[in-house]
C-alpha cells in the first residue's frame, strides 16, 4: 500500500534531499546563491511531500502506512522496508520543517564553501528521515550512521574556534554506541534466526531484520534472560548517547557551542530525537522484559539528567551553552516519560520530543541572531537588548516562556503529561522532576533578565548601528516555529491523535512483561 | 569439467608468459611505457579470461579439477582469489606509472615484477601440495622485496627493502622448517593426504606427536609473519613507509591476500581437522593484531605509516573471520573472503590518492601535506574521504559490509560453538577497535577539510590511468557496500569448498 497517490511517497521524501545534494554538489562554486536557493527548493519539496503524507495519513489505522518493501540481501532476509506510523509521521514532518528552516537560516551566516554546506545538510536530512521511516534493522543502521558524516563535516568545517575537538568528540561518542548496537542487532537477528530454524521455517533468516517480526518475537518473550539484558544494554548505550542522557551527555555542550547556528538547530531539533525514537521503536518492543529490568536505573539517570542539566545551565556564562544544558534537562523528561511505561507518560515524552525540537530550535536560532551581530555569546557582556531591538526581545521572551513551560504554549503540555504519567507510577520521581521546573524558570528567566533588561551594556553600545533588530528573513525562520508552539499548546490533541496508535503499540508488549530475574539484579 | 593438466594450469602459465612478454616489449621499444602498459593490461585481461574459462564458478562445481597429480587444485576458491589478484595488480599498474615516471624509475620492469609476483599468488591459491604452497609463497614474496627497494637511490626504500627481505626470508625459513617436520611425521606433502592424516590424529587413531606439534607451531609462526599479525609485525611499518607509495599500496594488499590464501589452504585445507587446536591461537592473534595495530596507528603523523599500521588492524579483522571459521562457522570464511576483496579495493584506493599527491618527488606523506587539500584538489580529497570512511566501516560502503559480515560470523559462532562467550567478546572487541580506528582515519579528513594549508603546494595534473583506476575503486567500494548480493554468492561458493 503506498497511500493515496499510488506513489512511493516514503522513498520520495527520503531520497529527494539526496537528489538535491547531488544537484547542489555539481553546481559551480562561483554562484553560491544558486546553491542556496536550490537547496532550499529541495528541502521545501521534501517538506511538501511530507505534508502530503500527513494529509493522507489515517490516524485511526494503527498499523504502518505508506509501506514499501523490496528484497535487498535475500540471503539474510534483509529488505528495503520503509513505512510510517504516527510517531514516525510526526517526526518526519518535524525533520523536513526544521531542515527547511535551518537551510533558510544559513543563508547569511554561511559564506564559505556554500555548496558543500548545503549538500551536507541535505544528506543529513536523508539520514534523519531514513532513521524514522526504516522498518528493517539493517536499513535503519545504515541511515543511523549516515547521519554522522554530514554532521561531522558541518561542525568541523563551519563551526567555531574549537570545532575540531568538538566534532571528533561527537563522532567518537556516537560511534562507540552505535557499533556496540550493531553487535546487539546482529545477535538479536541471529537469535531470531535460530528460533525460526528450530521451528522448522523454510528460510529461517526471513524477518530476522524486520522490525515488525522482531517486535512480535520480543512480545512473545524470545529475547529474554541474560541475552535480552545485555542486548538491551547495547541498544540503551547507543540511544542514551544520542539523547543524551547523563552521564553520556558531555559531547553535547561542546558540539552545540561549536556548531554553526543551523547545525545546533538540527542537532537539538532532530538528532537528539533519534535516541528517544530508538527507545520507543526498537528497545521497548524487542526487549520488554529487559526494559523493565533496566527501567529503575534509567529513571534515576533521567532524574539526575533533569536536575543536573538545570543546575549546570544556571551557571553557564555562555548563551549557547546554557541552551545546550537546558536540552539535557528537557530531554530527561523524554526518557523519564518513556520508561514509566504508562500511557500519559509516553504521550508526554513524544510531545516533549516535538516541542523541544521546536522551542530549542527556535532558541538556538535566536542565539544565532545575536551572534551574527555581536560575534559574542557571553551573557555578562549583554544587557538592555530590549531597547534597541524590541522585535527580537519579544520573540526571545516568547520562546523562553515556551521553554519554561508556560501553560498555553506547547512546552507545558509535554512536561505536564510526563509528570502526570510519572506520578501514577513513581510519585517521588514526579515530585523531584516537578521541583526542577522551578529551576528551569530560574535559569531561563534570569538569562532573559541579564540579556534583555537593564541599561544597554558597554559592549553592545560599542557596536553602534551594527546592533540592528531582526531582519525579515530571520523573522521568517521563527514565525512557523512560534505558530506551531501556540497551536500545539492549545490543541495538543492534534499530535496526540496521530501518535495514539504508536503509543498503544509501544506499550502493549512492555506493559504485560515483568522484569527479568537475574542473579545479580532483582 | 575435467581438463588435461596443461589447460588446468593455463592461467598460471599465461601469467608467467605475460610477465616475460612485458620484458620483451621493453626490449623492442626500450624506455617507452605505452607498449609495456598495453602488453600488461592486455595480458591481465587474457589471464582473467583464462581464469574464468578454466575456473570453477558454479556452486554445483566443487568437483575440483586437480591438475598435476593433485598438486594444483582449481576450485571456486582458486577462481575467486585469482580474479582478485588480477584486479589488484591491474589497479596497482594503473596507479604506479605517474609516480614512477616522475622519479625516473622504469615502468616496464615494474609491471613485469608485479605480474611475476601475481603468478606466485595464483600458484599459492591453487596449491594442493605443501611444497607447491611454499613455492608459490616464495614466488610471490621475492618480487615483493625487489619492489620494496625499487627506488634504489632512496635510502629509506633500500632500508625498508632490506628489513622486509631479512624478516621475510627468516619467516620463510621458519615456515619451511615446520613444513619439513610435518612431512617427516606424516610422510606426505599432499594437502589432501595430510588432511586425511590429521583426521586420524583428531579421532585419536594416531598420536599428536611432539614433532608434529613443533611443525605446526613453526608453520603458524611463519604464516603469522607473512600476514604481519602481532607480535610478528615489526617489519611492516618500515617496509611500508620506505617503499615507493604505489608499491606500499600493493604490498599492503596483494601479499596480504596471498598470505591469507596460504592460511586458508594450509589451516582450512590441510589442518582443518585440527581446528580445535588452532582456533584459539587465531582468536588471540586476531585480538592482539587489531588492538595493537589500532593503538599504534593512533599515534602516527605520517599517513603512509598510519595506513601501514591500520593494515595490521585490518589483518586482525580478517583473522576474526578465520577464527569464526575455525569455530565451525563457514560464514567466517565467507566473511574473510568478502573482507579481503573489500579491503583490497578501498585500501588500494586510499594509497592511490596518497601516491597521486606525492607525484612530485620530495612531497612527504606527512599529515601536513593533506592540510587544506579540499581547496587544492577537491576530487582527490573527496575520494580519499570515501576510502577512509570505508576503512572505518561507515555504511554504505564495502568496508562496512565486510565488517558486518565478519562480526555476524563471529556472533553466530559465539552462539553455536563451544567458544561461546569468547567469540562474542571478540566481536565486541572488533567493534570497539573500529571506533578507535575512526579517530585516526577521521584525523586525515580533519586535515583535508578543516585545516588551512601550511605551505602552498602546487596543484598537480594526474594521468588518465590514475583517474580510471580511482573510478574503478570508487565504484567497487560503493557497490560492494550497497549491493553485496553478487559477491556474497561468489564468496559463498568459494567458501563452500570447506563446508562440512
Amino acid at each position: 500500500m503506498t497511500g493515496l497517490t499510488g506513489l512511493p511517497l516514503v522513498t520520495i521524501v527520503t531520497f529527494l534531499p539526496a537528489l538535491g545534494a547531488l544537484v547542489v554538489a555539481f553546481m559551480p562554486s562561483s554562484r553560491p546563491n544558486l546553491a542556496r536557493s536550490m537547496a532550499l527548493g529541495f528541502a521545501l519539496a521534501a517538506w511538501v511531500v511530507s505534508l502530503i503524507m500527513l494529509v493522507g495519513f489515517v490516524a485511526t489505522d494503527h498499523a504502518d502506512q505508506f509501506t514499501e518493501s523490496t528484497p535487498w540481501i535475500p540471503m539474510f532476509g534483509i529488505n528495503y522496508a520503509v513505512g510510517v506510523d504516527g510517531l514516525s509521521m510526526v517526526l518526519v514532518v518535524l525533520t523536513t520543517t526544521l531542515t527547511a528552516i535551518s537551510i533558510l537560516a544559513s543563508f547569511s551566516p554561511i559564506q564559505t564553501r556554500v555548496k558543500e554546506y548545503m549538500a551536507s545538510f541535505l544528506v543529513l536530512e536523508v539520514g534523519m528521515i531514513g532513521v524514522f521511516v526504516a522498518r528493517d534493522l539493517f536499513l535503519f543502521y545504515i541511515f543511523w550512521e549516515l547521519v554522522l558524516v554530514p554532521m561531522y563535516l558541518i561542525i568541523g568545517i563551519w563551526g567555531g574556534k574549537n570545532r575540531i575537538y568538538a566534532t571528533i568528540k561527537f563522532v567518537l561518542y556516537t560511534l562507540v554506541g552505535s557499533l556496540l548496537m550493531l553487535v546487539a542487532i546482529l545477535a538479536t537477528a541471529f537469535t531470531f534466526q535460530t528460533a525460526q530454524a528450530a521451528a522448522g521455517a523454510a528460510n529461517p533468516w526471513d524477518g530476522a531484520f524486520s522490525v515488525a517480526a522482531l517486535s512480535q518475537a520480543g512480545a512473545s518473550g524470545m529475547f529474554g534472560g541474560t541475552f535480552g539484558f545485555l542486548a538491551f544494554g547495547a541498544f540503551f548505550l547507543a540511544f542514551a548517547i544520542k539523547v543524551p542522557m547523563f552521564p553520556f551527555h558531555t559531547w553535547l555542550p561542546d558540539a552545540h557551542v561549536e556548531a554553526p547556528t543551523a547545525g545546533s538547530v538540527i542537532l537539538a531539533g532532530v538528532l537528539l530525537k533519534l535516541g528517544g525514537y530508538g527507545f520507543i521503536r526498537f528497545a521497548l518492543p524487542f526487549f520488554p522484559e529487559a526494559a523493565h529490568t533496566w527501567a529503575p536505573f534509567i529513571i534515576v539517570l533521567s532524574l539526575i539528567g533533569i536536575i543536573y542539566g538545570a543546575i549546570v545551565a544556571l551557571v553557564q556564562p555562555d548563551l549557547k551553552k546554557l541552551v545546550a544544558y537546558s536540552s539535557v534537562s528537557h530531554m530527561g523528561f523524554v526518557t523519564l516519560g518513556i520508561f514509566v511505561f504508562q500511557e500519559q507518560g509516553m504521550q508526554g515524552a513524544i510531545l516533549q520530543m516535538v516541542n523541544h525540537g521546536l522551542i530549542t530550535g527556535a532558541l538556538f536560532l535566536l542565539v544565532g541572531v545575536i551572534y551574527e551581530r555581536t560575534h559574542d555569546r557571553t551573557i555578562a557582556r549583554m544587557g538592555g537588548l530590549g531597547g534597541p531591538t524590541p522585535v527580537y526581545a519579544a520573540a526571545f521572551g516568547f520562546f523562553v516562556f515556551a521553554s519554561v513551560g508556560l501553560p498555553g504554549l506547547s512546552g507545558f503540555v509535554g512536561e505536564f503529561l510526563t509528570l502526570l504519567g510519572t506520578f501514577t507510577v513513581y510519585p517521588a520521581a514526579a515530585a523531584v522532576a516537578t521541583f526542577v521546573m522551578i529551576l528551569a524558570a530560574g535559569y531561563l528567566l534570569w538569562m532573559v533578565q541579564r540579556v534583555l533588561f537593564g541599561d544597554l551594556s558597554e559592549f553592545l553600545r560599542g557596536l553602534g548601528h551594527h546592533l540592528t533588530d531582526m531582519k525579515p528573513i530571520e523573522a521568517l525562520t521563527l514565525v512557523p516555529l512560534g505558530a506551531l508552539v501556540v497551536v500545539f499548546g492549545l490543541w495538543p490533541g492534534l499530535i496526540l491523535n496521530v501518535i495514539a496508535g504508536s503509543v498503544e503499540t509501544a506499550l502493549a508488549a512492555v506493559q504485560s512483561a515483568g522484569p527479568i530475574a537475574l542473579g545479580l539484579w532483582r | 569439467m575435467h581438463f588435461p593438466d596443461i589447460v588446468t594450469i593455463a592461467p598460471f602459465i599465461a601469467a608467467i608468459l605475460v610477465a616475460a612478454a612485458i620484458l620483451v616489449a621493453d626490449f623492442i621499444f626500450p624506455g617507452r611505457k605505452v607498449p609495456a602498459l598495453a602488453v600488461t593490461f592486455l595480458g591481465l585481461a587474457l589471464i582473467a579470461a583464462l581464469v574464468l574459462l578454466t575456473g570453477q564458478t558454479g556452486s554445483e562445481a566443487f568437483a575440483t579439477a586437480p591438475g598435476a597429480k593433485g598438486s594444483y587444485i582449481v576450485d571456486p576458491l582458486t577462481t575467486f582469489l585469482d580474479l582478485l589478484f588480477v584486479a589488484i595488480v591491474a589497479l596497482t599498474m594503473a596507479f604506479a606509472p605517474d609516480y614512477l615516471e616522475e622519479r625516473g624509475l622504469p615502468v616496464p620492469e615494474f609491471g613485469a615484477t608485479l605480474v611475476f609476483a601475481m603468478s606466485g599468488a595464483m600458484l599459492l591459491a591453487a596449491s594442493g601440495d605443501l611444497l607447491v604452497l611454499f613455492l608459490g609463497l616464495e614466488l610471490m614474496v621475492l618480487p615483493g622485496y625487489i619492489l620494496a627497494g625499487y627506488h634504489k637511490d632512496d635510502g629509506y626504500s633500500t632500508e625498508g627493502a632490506i628489513k622486509y627481505f631479512l624478516l621475510g626470508s627468516f619467516s620463510s625459513a621458519i615456515f619451511l622448517f615446520g613444513l619439513a617436520f610435518v612431512w617427516g611425521m606424516t610422510g606426505t606433502t599432499n594437502i589432501a593426504a595430510v588432511a586425511a592424516y590429521m583426521g586420524q590424529v583428531n579421532s585419536g587413531a594416531l598420536p599428536l606427536t611432539p614433532g608434529l606439534g613443533m611443525g605446526l607451531a613453526f608453520m603458524t609462526t611463519g604464516v603469522a609473519f607473512k600476514i604481519a599479525a602481532v607480535p610478528f609485525h615489526y617489519w611492516t611499518p618500515d617496509a611500508y613507509q620506505g617503499s615507493p607509495t604505489p608499491v606500499t599500496g600493493y604490498l599492503s594488499v596483494g601479499p596480504k591476500v596471498g598470505a591469507f590464501a596460504l592460511i586458508i589452504r594450509l589451516f582450512a585445507g590441510a589442518l582443518g581437522d585440527l581446528a580445535i587446536d588452532w582456533t584459539m591461537v587465531f582468536m588471540v592473534l586476531a585480538a592482539l593484531t587489531m588492538t595493537l595495530g589500532n593503538l599504534v596507528a593512533l599515534q602516527q603523523d605520517n599517513v603512509k605509516r598510519m595506513l601501514a599500521y591500520s593494515s595490521i588492524a585490518h589483518t586482525g579483522y580478517m583473522l576474526v573471520g578465520f577464527a569464526a571459521f575455525g569455530a565451525g562457522n563457514i560464514r567466517g570464511m565467507e566473511g574473510l573472503l568478502y573482507y579481503g576483496a573489500a579491503y583490497a579495493f578501498m585500501n588500494l584506493g586510499a594509497f592511490a590518492v596518497v601516491a597521486a599527491l606525492q607525484k612530485r618527488p620530495g612531497i612527504t606523506s606527512n599529515l601536513t601535506t593533506f592540510a587544506g587539500l579540499v581547496r587544492r584538489e577537491p576530487a582527490l580529497a573527496w575520494l580519499l574521504t570515501l576510502f577512509l570512511l570505508s576503512l572505518t566501516g561507515i555504511p554504505p560502503t564495502a568496508g562496512f559490509f565486510g565488517k558486518f559480515y565478519v562480526i555476524l560470523a563471529a556472533i553466530e559462532a559465539g552462539q553455536t560453538s563451544t567458544y561461546g562467550g569468547w567469540m562474542t567478546a571478540l566481536a565486541v572487541l572488533t567493534m570497539l577497535n573500529a571506533a578507535a580506528a575512526a579517530f585516526y582515519y577521521l584525523r586525515v579528513v580533519v586535515y583535508m577539510f578543516m585545516r588551512d594549508p601550511g605551505e602552498e603546494l602546487p596543484t598537480l595534473r594526474h594521468g588518465r590511468l590514475v583517474w580510471t583506476g580511482l573510478a574503478v575503486s570508487t565504484v567497487l567500494t560503493i557497490v560492494l557496500g550497497l549491493f553485496p548480493n553478487v559477491l556474497l554468492t561468489i564468496v559463498g561458493n568459494a567458501a563452500a569448498v570447506f563446508a562440512g
